[in-house]
């Protein structure tokens, strides 16, 4: 049933195998490169870590392992392997949902939620001055920030435990918020959300619907009747002071309790122990902190009571919905940045206003991307592009398009907003990877290889090893480039595995500096003339299967053909792990596949991948255990 | 619906009467006066008070007078009615350019290069911080100026990292009052959650039926261990003796004038409740962006602080506004200390409160004459009611070695000083002395040199205007553009002889300099330090 063998292959193949060739290095007395076979003992182990035999089965096809100077196994035995990784984990593996986990809402969940909740953002309250910048959310002021979890990302909160600060830190949100809503200024808030108009003073009446309603939502699916009726009776027969400050307490609970802070305490098991599907309350949250890192909002609620959601169409019509409002900008803002390592985006003089604009171009260009139905693959190549004032100038001619800035009187510095702008004549800086700010966080050629391969085309790199002597310093008489000395340096056979596949991306960037602009093009000054490639740069590259190029320009074409389904799998893989809050597991493979050959066959959007990860089945059903 | 705030925060602090005392103490404050902490000697507080954007040398300074015998100056008024309670420190650094970012760091850490070590009201902290419930506040009233980060902290950590600061009074009430450690309505409130949540949670526990929770185990160890501490405190015999329930707390400031103010009486009931030993507190960023609508100013502090190059009447009647509030606000503090008993004298006897700023001229940014008044005895470490002008330009480090000392800190350097500033318990220090002088004035063509002692103009029609004072002639008249005054460094000597040459002409009988060819210093240095200070 679960692949073609019960463990017997990987005992009496695998096993030996790793005994013989890889347990020397990887496990046993060293653990090279994180990698260590000892600790997989049995078949469900090795299940468990699908990514790991991934990148096992790559370095036995291009023998990058074992290491030349070590036994080798036969092709045979090579073959032997790769067989039983592809029936294994992959053709062999049919499409599961994974095991239903509660995890605790995200700190930006949470702030949201809560906002969405009582009507209102829980801010601090000061007086501003000018140019300066306050944490204006308490909750991300007070909560501690998650670690990102197995996933890469940090919605996936399994491992982020709750605690006792972070229980006294929302106890204290819970606090002020009702301390808010029963103040008189937010008497329209608390209006709205009790469905009536207050006279002189709240009826136990009101509070015991407004409570009844406050927990359906809070909780995300109808109110629990044993709840609701202890609620009740702690409501009852009393007013004025007494009655709020019982609501008040009821109400906290409701907050403080795990069926809030928590996402995945609700849902019930049909008792039947196989995969079954989430119902519609379940399925309008997993969207809902998909798309918009937020409870779901009134009309997916009332799609939910319509049974909306069960129709395909109307399914469709709800995310289509979703994806067009303004809060789905979250999508870019959360996953896109942790996913791409924007946040690590830094003006190099560390001038704020410089590094908000080189932060913000490839948010808002993902947005644009995410939102407006744009092929997956335009983030390699695109003719639009987003740039302020301080952008603009790496887009000579082009950036007329963007119109004048204007500064008012008095302020130094004025942060303003991207426009969107038509590549004419700059289209070297199409798609993310030549965007400045994107340059700029990765200094040199190596880093950016590193962070083209991993984020980009999705490469499970090991770290570098800890022992690498410096690169030398060109011998006297010899005029050696950085790139001359560091092939030297790096002919190394361990060093080459990596580097055979970093390099080459990375020094295909070389006709840009540190600062994003490209070298010997003085383009601060003379704005009008268009970009050109330096002669006397080396940019040109082989890729580790041959293919030669000569410049980013035509590397660029390779990531758009030969490369085109390493990108679009990794893009696939990176947003199914978000929208699934954890990380893939073995029987994903085949939704990951089959997203994967969609994309590729139709230049299919990015709004098709959502709606296909919305209908998969890891998004769809879950196991009970 | 408007508030009426005034109502609310004298209620919340003020009794009736216009007692300054907060009105739920008014019974407890004899009784607990005296042992409040559980101590036979009150405890020693220190707080620093930051006013951002330097000032307006002539209206600051004090001119003449002695160490006994001095006349305050016009942007002291408002606190002049503690002139016994004061130490005013004069010719206070020594240092010629300060950024905003450097004035902000030299202010509590000595000399703007002084930044790999923690900042002195931290090294007091921690000499005196003992078992408070909070070792140290660090407090502001704006938020942070990202484009130099450094104009928004003056207390840094033991790596010199700067320390977070908060701005919010509801904040700082609640993290001081309005924790269930320390309110006992709030830890019976958690109580009552706890039964009710321990409760939900073991019906979700049955209602899912699952083996699988992990999560629930998290949660009920949490629900455990709030109990206990809760236990804890209640058996506690250090507990607090006053009952901070009573308290209300702060409304949302309507403006900054009542942001700053409730801060204020944060700070005092935070210092007399033991709740914490040791604040700083900045009024601004040291480039504060702050509107001043509520006194009429429409102008950013900032721009106005620079007064020379942005000259006009208007703009220095605003600055010296806004920095008449700075004082008015350092008064509102000691007043309110003044107000608490603590044991067997006023909160302010058990104080010291530096108040001061990073940069003396608020337009050249120098850093000499820096405004420093230290205020409150801190029972018998600085002896008060003086003022003290040193005969040579003190770093800032010297002060501070000064003060650590005095807490008890055993250090013997800070900051590049090696021995601590004298004269602050009484002890002898060397004062600041005239000299004679000889002046005249020497007429050329179209070019005059006149030596004599160099002063700013204290008619605000011309504030950007300095004279030459000649004995028994009329004043040389200096007239020149932002590039002189700052190449020169005009701020730096002024009330000091030197001998000016430059380009003249006569103006209706007044001799007029519109360039400088040459300044030179009579007795001092020609150029104040350049490296660190």
């Amino acid at each position: 049933m679960v692949g073609a063998s019960e463990g017997g292959a990987f005992e009496a193949d695998i096993q030996p195998f790793l005994k013989t060739h890889c347990l020397k290095c990887h496990g046993g007395e060293k653990v090279k490169g994180e990698v260590d076979f000892s600790k997989i003992k049995t078949i469900a182990d090795a299940r468990a870590d699908a990514e790991l035999w991934e990148t096992v089965s790559f370095v036995l096809e291009d023998r990058e392992m074992p290491p030349e100077d070590e036994p080798q196994p036969t092709d045979g035995e090579r073959a032997e392997i790769l067989k039983w990784y592809e029936e294994e984990f992959v053709t062999g593996v049919e499409s599961k949902p994974a095991s239903y986990k509660p995890r605790r809402l995200s700190a930006p969940e949470y702030r949201n939620t809560m906002h969405s909740l009582f009507g209102f953002p829980l801010e601090v309250n000061i007086v501003e001055a000018e140019q300066t910048v306050v944490e204006k959310s308490l909750v991300m002021k007070l909560l501690p920030t998650d670690p990102p979890g197995e996933s890469g990302f940090a919605n996936d909160t399994h491992a982020a435990s709750i605690s006792t600060n972070i229980w006294d830190q929302y106890s204290y949100l819970a606090d002020f918020a009702l301390e808010q809503l029963f103040s008189p200024d937010r008497k329209t808030e608390l209006e709205g959300l009790v469905g009536s108009s207050i006279k002189e003073q709240l009826s136990a009446e009101q509070a015991q619907v407004f409570a009844a309603n406050f927990m359906e939502r809070a909780f995300r699916r109808p109110a629990q009747s044993e709840l609701m009726r202890q609620i009740n009776e702690n409501l009852e027969e009393k007013e004025g002071r007494a009655l709020v400050d019982s609501l008040k307490l009821e109400m906290k609970r409701i907050l403080m309790s795990p069926a809030f802070l928590y996402r995945g305490h609700l849902m019930e098991s049909d008792g039947e122990g196989g995969a079954q599907a989430v119902d519609d309350y379940e399925l309008a949250e997993r969207l809902s902190y998909f798309l918009w890192e937020d409870m779901p909002d009134e009309g997916l609620r009332k799609a939910v009571a319509n049974g909306g959601l069960k129709e395909t169409e109307a399914f469709e019509a709800e995310i289509d919905r979703m994806l067009s409002s303004p809060k789905s900008r979250t999508l870019a803002e959360s996953f896109g940045v942790q996913w791409l390592l924007l946040e690590q985006i830094e003006d190099p003089r560390k001038d704020p206003t410089n590094t908000y604009a080189l932060r913000s171009q490839p948010i808002d260009f993902l947005h644009y991307l995410f939102t407006e139905d744009r092929p997956v693959i335009e983030l390699i190549d695109s003719k639009t592009t987003f740039a302020n004032n301080v952008t603009s100038k790496y887009y000579p001619k082009d950036n007329k398009q963007l119109g004048k800035f204007i500064k008012p009187r008095g302020i130094e510095r004025q942060i303003f907003a991207n426009r969107k702008m038509t590549l004419e004549n700059n289209p070297e800086r199409g798609g993310i990877i030549t965007m400045p700010g994107v340059l700029t966080m990765n200094k040199g050629a190596i880093l950016r290889g590193t962070w083209m391969l991993r984020q980009i085309l999705g490469e499970h790199l090991g770290e570098p090893p800890p022992d690498i002597p410096p690169i030398k310093s060109s011998p006297k008489g010899q005029n050696l480039s950085f790139r001359e000395r560091f092939e030297q340096h790096r002919a190394d056979k361990s060093c080459a595995l990596c580097h055979d596949k970093i390099d080459p991306l990375g020094f295909a960037l070389e006709e840009y500096n540190d600062q994003g602009g490209l070298i010997g093009k003085s383009q601060t000054k003379k704005k009008n003339s268009p970009a050109e490639p330096t002669k006397g740069i080396d940019s040109s590259g082989v890729m580790p299967d041959g293919t030669k190029f000569q410049n980013y320009a035509e590397l660029k074409k390779i990531l758009l053909t030969s490369q085109r389904e390493s990108i679009v799998r990794n893009v696939v893989e990176k947003m199914l792990a978000y929208g699934l809050c954890r990380k893939l597991e073995r029987n994903d493979r085949p939704t990951v596949d089959a997203l994967t050959s969609q994309i590729l066959e139709k230049n299919g959007t990015w709004r098709d991948l959502i709606h296909g990860i919305a209908k998969s089945v890891p998004f769809r059903e879950v196991v009970f255990q | 619906m408007k508030r009426t705030w005034n109502t609310d925060r004298r209620s919340f602090l003020r009794g009736a009467a216009g007692a300054l005392v907060p009105l739920p103490f008014l019974n407890v404050m004899e009784a607990s006066a005296k042992n409040l902490a559980g101590e036979v000697e009150s405890p020693v507080r220190f707080m620093t008070l930051f006013k951002p954007n330097g000032v307006h040398p002539p209206s600051w300074n004090i001119n003449g007078g002695s160490e006994l015998d001095f006349r305050m100056s016009p942007l002291m008024a408002p606190f002049e009615k503690h002139k016994e309670d004061l130490l005013i420190l004069d010719n206070m650094g020594d240092f010629g350019f300060s950024s905003h970012a450097n004035s902000a760091r030299r202010f509590l850490s000595g000399r703007s290069d002084n930044t790999k070590a923690a900042s002195m009201d931290q090294v007091i902290a921690d000499k005196i911080g003992g078992d408070t419930p909070q070792r140290s506040l660090e407090l502001t009233t704006e938020g942070l100026f990202t484009n130099q980060i450094g104009c928004s902290y003056i207390s840094y950590d033991q790596k010199g990292d700067p320390i977070p600061r908060e701005s919010d009074p509801q904040l700082v009430f609640d993290r001081l009052f309005r924790n269930p450690m320390s309110d006992p309505r709030r830890r019976k409130e958690m109580s009552s959650l706890l039964d009710r949540v321990d409760d939900d949670a073991r019906a979700l526990l049955r209602r899912t039926g699952r083996e699988d929770s992990e999560t629930l185990d998290e949660y009920f160890t949490v629900l455990r261990e709030t109990e206990k501490r809760l236990e804890n405190i209640g058996q506690s015999a250090t507990a607090p003796k006053v009952d901070f329930s009573k308290l209300e707390r702060p409304p949302v400031a309507g403006n900054l004038d009542e942001q700053v103010e409730t801060m204020l009486d944060l700070v005092a009931l935070a210092m007399w409740t033991d709740q914490t030993r040791c604040i700083s507190y900045m009024l601004g960023n040291s480039n504060s962006r702050m509107i001043f609508d509520f006194l009429g100013v429409k102008e950013q502090h900032h721009y106005l602080s620079h007064f020379f190059r942005n000259f006009t009447r208007e703009n220095i009647d605003g600055l010296l506004k806004i920095s008449l509030w700075h004082m008015e606000k350092f008064d509102y503090l000691l007043t309110k200390l003044k107000s608490y008993k603590d044991h067997d004298g006023t909160l302010l006897d058990n104080s010291v409160v530096l108040f001061g700023s990073g940069m003396g001229h608020s337009d050249n940014h120098t850093a000499q004459r820096i405004p420093i008044v230290l205020a409150g005895g801190g029972r018998g470490k600085l002896k008060t009611g003086r003022y003290l002008r040193y005969s040579q330009n003190q770093d800032l480090s010297r002060l501070h070695l000064s003060l650590m000392q005095q807490f008890g800190v055993d250090a013997e350097s800070y900051g590049g000083a090696t021995a601590p500033l004298p004269g602050l318990d009484g002890g002898e220090f060397e004062e600041y002395r005239e000299r004679p002088f000889d002046t005249w004035t020497k007429i050329g063509k179209g070019q005059i040199t006149v030596q004599g002692r160099l002063r700013m103009s204290d008619n605000l029609d011309e504030a950007k205007v300095f004279y030459v004072d000649v004995k028994d002639k009329p004043p040389v008249r200096v007239e020149i553009a932002f590039n002189d005054f700052h190449r020169f460094n005009f701020p730096y000597h002024v009330g000091t002889p030197i001998q000016l040459k430059g380009d003249s002409s006569q103006k209706d009988g007044q001799l007029v300099m519109t360039k400088i060819i040459e300044l030179k210093s009579i007795f001092g240095k020609s150029k104040p330090g350049t490296r660190g200070g």
